[in-house]
């Protein structure tokens, strides 16, 4: 009789049933780095469509003579005020944010990051801060129209009456404090949580740079929440700080810019480190010049909060020659990083997968805007070109090269480290090229608009001006920008629907920094095991023991003496 | 930490000699700038005179090691929440005040009264239930 005798059963991990609900309530309640940086990114993402929206609302409105799209000039005002707000403290800071989370405890081997409680405060500050501002479009006179930098006195009572602009101040406060809390949270990681062997001139150039624009934002930051503050008073309290009266035009100037132009490299730096990531990777070779390129980051980092009343020049009140000097001192350490940039790539082997196109299209557009820069940092030419399209086009050079194509190239990058899965090559090069050449049809020609002398932020123009074809072709662009969006979403949501897992810890198969040395997506607190890190590249140690066996020739310290003497290089 | 001490004191050593140029260049008369960057330098200062003070009382660290072993790291990580509602509650009440000071005093009041429960759930979050220690 052969009665099937039940083999002995092992007991089976069932993986519990998950519901959509369940991930919910797991997100919002989540602790853990890399789900608070999808949360930022997502959340980032959405405000980026949104303010996107609203450009292609203004790039309407331009594209012909004659008030077409927006009901009157006040309408206009609100648009390129929300768009800047948006894109700035609600896209690209969150942005930082949001790759900061995911990428940089992973890169210093930490299981988290310092204070995980408070990093989801600072998500959750963002976001109702952004909630608070975003109000503003729904109160009875619209959102705040008063320009993104908020000059006094326009934004004072009696200019700028009603809630909407309350909104916005006090949102962007609350919105900022979440930012230096993050910063504070970014310091005291990298700080006190590498793993052993990781000394501060191992990390990877992405960790150096959240750490100092961790640093800047804890020096910018303060003084804008203070300024918002300041002017809330002003506005709710009847307080006198901001009074024309008593110099508070100028003083709002001083204070905002003393904010805003570490601003600029805030959202740069971080941006510069994601491409410093990617290029050895598609160059197959270690980074050409890595303590050069931290000094180069120090070196900008310290000057930025130096240059401020560079967009102040037309006021007449500033040194100008300090201000210029200093200006044109920052395009040293920036052409280090060029040159640096270039020599990693340099006799390397290069290919081109989308990581590295989005690169390249940030080499060459961030280029094009640091040029534009040397150019307006000098008094003479900025107080003709000051408050044109030539400001325009340089600063969306400046900041959607770095921003925008830094920030795909890091999304297709990290993907698969992100979700555990590849994005498709195909559509991620539709989408370079259409947004590569969509930005350059929209805002190249806005350098020739502002030298003939189209103002910004005007809503209209008459058709003798002369400005219509180069507004109507920045138009164009603008809509091939937008459709650009497109193949993006398309390309992440098949990705996700039916798109095979990641199998290997290193799918891109150079990898240098200890992110690709953990599964893809990393387990909850990111390594079974770390490997033994003795360079600034350890996964790539750990995968490639032959490139230390075979290729490295270590430098020989009499080198140059022998050279001088005429020996041979290589004794036997 | 040597490299991190001098990293936040090298901010001291530029922001304060820029600050007195700043000064005379604008012959003292324009107060803000010279104010913020001497003030940015004594925050360099204070971070980097903390980093150096707390080096000099720890032992050496295995991450300040070029030399170290994966090993050397073990021991007590520290306390990393598994989940947390609070900074929900904590960013919700925030967005109340701030809206608060927008709109009117009496949100404004709502919302420190959420601010204060969930200053207190915060804090004391880990003195009770299943994770408590």
């Amino acid at each position: 009789m052969t009665a099937a005798i039940p083999a002995p059963s092992t007991p089976v991990l069932v993986p519990p049933r998950t519901r959509k609900g369940r991930t919910v309530v797991r997100w919002l309640s989540s602790t853990d780095h890399k789900v608070i940086g999808h949360l930022y990114l997502i959340t980032a993402f959405a405000f980026f469509l949104v303010g996107g929206l609203l450009a292609l609302l203004i790039r309407a409105e331009l594209a012909s003579p004659g008030l077409e799209i927006v009901q009157n000039k006040q309408q206009y005002n609100q648009l390129f005020t929300m768009h800047g707000l948006i894109m700035l403290l609600l896209f690209a800071t969150p942005t930082f944010a949001g790759f900061a989370n995911e990428i940089m405890p992973l890169q210093i081997g930490a299981p988290d990051v310092a204070f995980p409680r408070l990093n989801m405060l600072s998500y959750w500050l963002f976001v109702f801060g952004g909630l608070v501002a975003a109000a503003s479009f729904l109160t009875a006179q619209g959102a705040a129209a008063f320009g993104w930098y908020m000059y006094a006195p326009l934004t004072n009572n009696m200019y700028s009456p009603g809630l909407g602009a309350d909104l916005g101040i006090f949102g962007l406060a609350l919105a900022g404090f979440g930012t230096i809390l993050g910063a504070v949270n970014f310091i005291t990681t990298i700080v006190t949580m590498r793993a052993p062997g990781m000394t501060m001139f191992r990390m990877p150039v992405f960790t150096w740079n959240v750490l100092i624009t961790s640093v800047l934002i804890l020096m910018a930051f303060p003084p804008l929440a203070a300024a918002l503050l300041a002017l809330g008073a002003d506005r709710k309290l009847g307080a006198q700080v901001f009074d024309p009266a008593n110099g508070g035009a100028i003083l709002w100037q001083h204070l905002f810019w003393f904010f805003g132009h570490p601003e600029v490299y805030i959202l740069a730096l971080p941006f510069f480190g994601i491409v410093t990531e990617i290029l050895p990777v598609f160059s197959r070779k270690p980074i050409f010049g890595y303590k050069g390129l931290v000094f180069a980051t120090i070196a900008i980092a310290g000057l930025s909060v130096t240059v401020w009343a560079h967009h102040m020049y037309t006021t007449g009140q500033v040194a100008l020659p300090f201000f210029a000097f200093m200006t044109m001192l920052i395009a040293v350490p920036t052409g280090v990083k060029f040159f640096n940039w270039i020599g990693t790539m340099w006799r390397g082997s290069l290919t081109f997968e989308t990581p590295m196109l989005w690169t390249l299209g940030f080499l060459t557009t961030f280029l094009f805007g640091g040029l534009t820069g040397v150019l307006l940092s000098s008094p003479a030419l900025d107080f003709q070109l000051s408050d044109s399209y030539f400001v325009v086009a340089h600063f969306h050079y400046v900041l959607f090269g770095t921003i925008v194509f830094a920030m795909f190239a890091g999304f297709y990058f990290w993907w698969p480290k992100f979700t555990g899965r590849m994005l498709d090559e195909r559509l991620g090069k539709v989408h370079f090229w259409l947004t590569f050449v969509g930005f350059h049809t929209t805002f190249l020609i806005q350098h020739w608009l502002g030298a003939q002398g189209f103002p910004r932020r005007y809503a209209d123009y008459l058709p003798q001006d002369g400005f219509t074809l180069y507004n109507r072709i920045s138009s164009v662009g603008a809509l091939i920008l937008a459709l650009s969006m497109l193949p993006f979403l398309w390309n992440v949501y098949r990705t996700w629907r039916s798109a095979p897992p990641v199998t290997e810890d290193d799918p891109w198969g150079h990898g240098c920094s200890l992110e690709w040395a953990t599964a893809s997506p990393p387990p909850r607190h990111n390594f079974t095991s770390l490997p033994r890190i003795r360079s600034e590249r350890p996964a790539f140690d750990l995968h490639h023991p032959e490139a230390a066996a075979t290729g490295a020739v270590a430098p020989s310290a009499d080198l140059l003496g022998r050279a001088l003497d005429g020996r041979p290089e290589r004794d036997a | 930490m040597k490299v991190e001490t001098l990293l936040f004191s090298a901010g001291a050593l530029f922001f304060a000699p820029i600050g007195v140029i700043y000064g005379f260049v604008t012959s003292w008369h324009e107060p803000v700038g010279t104010a913020a960057l001497l003030l940015t330098a004594g925050l360099s200062l204070l971070i980097g005179l903390y980093l150096g003070f707390t080096s000099r009382h720890i032992d050496p660290r295995p991450e300040d090691d070029p030399e170290a072993e994966i090993h050397e790291g073990t021991g007590e990580q520290g306390h990393f929440s598994p989940y947390s509602w609070w900074p929900l509650v904590a960013g919700a009440a925030s967005g109340v005040v701030f809206a608060g000071l927008a709109v009117g005093w009496w949100l404004f009041l709502i919302g420190v009264g959420f601010s204060g429960l969930a200053l207190v759930g915060w804090t004391f979050e880990y003195y009770r239930g299943p994770h408590a220690h």
